[in-house]
């Protein structure tokens, strides 16, 4: 998966981030293990795994925060091993950390303000604030915001220096459904934006929705890498027929001949499909009860690509 | 582009407040402390205080006239007497440090060799008051010392005449416990709000992941601690501004500013932030670095001279005192603001900034500013 190429000139690099066998350990624990990714301008990568699987170690070493054990990582064209070229990284790019939270007592505006006085050049503040919506927030003080604003105020800090890549270390845990839609709503704005986007997530869904390109990461290691599309192709398995709510009952109904079916999720009947096979099927099901049943076609997700890479679901909270 | 320390200063101030409770803990509850050991301490007996050397002994008793003399001044039960040795060659020194060891007025009252023996030959006696003009009991004292004077000697004589008071101006700063106290208030302050406000501000920094934030930006470690310091050195101002235009406006305390108390500010806000800073690194939860923090300052106050002159601690307190950083920033306060003596204000001062530059650049060395 890793691919030589020569590094451009820092700076001018269409590879934003380039790492290349890249390992942490901490004493005897390897946090990240022989890793190799790229990242190409415009895109929005999605560095997907379950706790403790090695994201934040990896995107803090891609921030100048942590220094690799071993191995090589480029942002932007710099080495970030080298001290100097570690103040043109800082420069450049714009970082959302895990469980960030901004000075409480000062207003959205103003701890825009804050952080963007770190660096020589900084957004509008008024922009940045209509970027995320937040617009009657703006005079109101960070503490007193809820948890999807909080995110949304940590977000436009992030773009602050109008950075050439943001990292966005797990930018939605913890939020109700309906506030983990209103940041995906900013970050597909700084996708159209042309922005390149790191962001590390446990969300299965998440990753589909936002990422052009996923790795997944378990263990310290990249187990599988390419366009949601690529991997449930390759990973998904086969399409899925439901028919909710049939229960074991349904089951004794089902006419002869069909692939093997299972019953998940209290009552719902699931039947691996094999190509071409749902007509029939469907023609078969006609003949039986079932047929007054809700039933719906399931493509398979990433969290089916991640069970049948690990044999395990990653759970809500991201264990 | 703004100046990024001055953004972190604004921000720590701001901060500041609009946080209640950091007002309370600054402003509030030091001025809340001085009324209240004002009103404890401060008014003590209305007798006026006088010291006496009564030079006049014979075989170690004193003569019948001076003793004669002492008694009567007794019994007008307008004065505490305290009693300076009669071998004391320095009387008006060890009055000076023994009534700024007890909050007493500087007076002192001199009966001379031979004070006996000049009355028995019918010479004229003379008898010496050493006080302050600007003392506020010098005329009622005098007046009182005065009277009694002249009326024993119209009881030993017949002739009002024959004992002469000589009146000896001296200067004095008239310690009351007030203004030794109002000092050490400033200290105290300027102590937690240092100690607490470096625990608690990279405590929580960190723990929001401000601090983190804050390193993946050009911002660096060095500017991020002048930026904490500069907001302590405006804190430590406001404080002190406050403290002493309070003493003054209630107590009528008089102080002095001058080089040293800015020294002394500028030393204590590095000093006392360094110390938390040292703290915050050797305890990393946020609850227990301040626990530790109030382990270190509560000591510091009570045998720092905070409360009570550390003359008054057992030997063994007293140099437990030595060691601790705010006796120097108090004793050096007491110096500059009130005592008015620039030496001693001076050795305390550069002993402070000497612990104020250890004690930062200890905790900016140990503060892990990238990784944790
Ligand atoms: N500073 C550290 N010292 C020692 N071990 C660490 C340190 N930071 C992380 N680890 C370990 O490295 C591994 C990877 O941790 P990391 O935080 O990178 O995972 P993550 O994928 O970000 O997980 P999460 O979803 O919980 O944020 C874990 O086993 C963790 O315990
Ligand atoms: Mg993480």
């Amino acid at each position: 998966m890793s691919d030589n190429l020569p590094a451009s000139l820092p700076g001018q690099s269409d590879r934003v981030v380039q790492v290349d066998k890249l390992s942490k350990k901490y004493g005897d624990n390897v946090a990240v293990n022989d890793i190799s990714f790229n990242l190409t301008k415009g895109e929005v990568f999605a560095f997907l795994g379950p706790n403790g699987a090695g994201k934040t170690t990896t995107v803090e070493i891609l921030e100048c925060l942590r220094n690799p054990t071993g191995g090589r990582a480029r942002v932007l064209g710099y080495d970030v091993s080298k001290r100097s070229d570690q103040a043109q990284i800082r420069k450049r790019i714009g970082v959302l950390p895990q469980d960030f939270n901004a000075i409480d007592r000062l207003t959205v505006r103003e701890n825009i303000n804050y952080f963007g006085a770190m660096f020589k050049h900084q957004l509008d503040a008024d922009k940045l604030i209509e970027l995320v919506d937040l617009k009657d927030k703006r005079d109101e003080q960070f503490k007193k915001l809820s948890g999807g604003l909080k995110q949304r105020v940590g977000l436009a800090v992030s773009l602050v220096n109008d950075p050439d890549v943001v990292f966005l270390d797990e930018p939605t845990t913890g939020l109700d459904p309906r506030a983990r839609r209103d940041v995906w709503g900013v970050i597909e704005r700084l996708k159209s934006q042309g922005k390149t986007v790191f962001l590390t997530t446990h969300y299965m869904d998440e990753a589909e929705y936002l990422a052009d390109i996923v790795s997944i990461i378990d263990h310290g290691q990249i187990i599988a890498s390419g366009t949601p599309d690529q991997l449930i192709d390759t990973h998904g398995g086969k399409k899925t027929l439901i028919i909710r709510d049939a229960g074991e009952e349904g089951l004794k109904q089902l006419p002869q001949g069909l692939p093997k079916a299972e019953l998940r999720n209290a009552g719902d009947i699931a039947i691996p499909l094999h190509n071409g096979e749902l007509t029939n099927i469907l023609m078969s099901l006609a003949q039986t009860p079932l047929h007054d049943k809700e039933i719906e076609v399931r493509r398979p997700t990433l969290d089916d690509v991640f069970l049948n890479l690990t044999g395990r679901r990653v759970s809500e909270e991201g264990n | 582009m703004r100046s990024r320390i001055y953004t972190i200063i604004s921000g720590h101030f701001k901060s500041w407040y609009r946080s209640k409770s950091s007002i309370f803990w600054t402003i509030a509850f030091p001025l809340l402390l001085i009324v209240l050991f004002g009103a404890i301490f401060g008014s003590g007996s209305t007798k006026f205080d006088l010291y006496l050397q009564n030079q006049d002994l014979s075989a170690n008793t004193p003569t019948y006239f001076s003793q004669g003399y002492i008694t009567v001044l007794n019994n007008t039960g307008a004065f505490n007497l305290h009693v300076v040795p009669a071998e004391q060659p320095d009387p008006l020194t060890y009055v000076k440090n023994d009534a700024q060891l007890h909050n007493r007025g500087q007076r002192l009252l001199v009966i001379p060799l031979g004070f006996n023996a000049t009355v028995m030959s019918g010479k004229n006696a003379t008898i010496q008051l050493y006080m302050d003009q600007s003392d506020q009991a010098s005329a009622s004292l005098a007046g009182i010392v005065h009277s009694v004077t002249v009326s024993y000697a119209a009881a030993i004589a017949k002739a009002p005449n024959h004992l002469i008071l000589q009146q000896v101006g001296i200067v004095t700063k008239n310690i009351r416990y007030i203004d030794f106290f109002i000092p050490g208030v400033i200290g105290m302050t300027l102590l937690t709000t240092g100690v607490f406000g470096a625990v608690n501000t990279n405590g929580s920094y960190r723990e929001l992941k401000i601090i983190k934030k804050l390193a993946t930006t050009p911002l660096s470690k060095i500017e991020w601690i002048l930026g904490m310091v500069g907001y302590q050195m405006i804190l430590a101002t406001i404080s002190l501004v406050v403290i002493l235009f309070f003493g003054y406006a209630i107590f009528g305390v008089t102080a002095t500013i001058d080089i040293y108390t800015v020294g002394l500010v500028v030393a204590a806000s590095l000093l006392f932030p360094g110390i938390g800073m040292v703290l915050a690194n050797f305890v990393k939860e946020a609850e227990s670095a301040d626990a530790a923090a109030n382990a270190i300052t509560f000591p510091m106050m009570f045998l720092g001279g905070t409360f009570w002159p550390r003359e008054t601690l057992p030997d063994i307190m007293k140099i437990i005192a030595n060691f601790m950083p705010l006796t120097y920033v108090n004793d050096g306060l007491r110096y500059a603001l009130i005592y008015a003596e620039p030496a001693q204000a001076l050795t305390n001062t550069l002993i402070a900034l000497g612990l104020a530059s250890f004690f930062i650049v200890l905790g900016s060395v140990l503060m892990n500013w990238k990784e944790e």
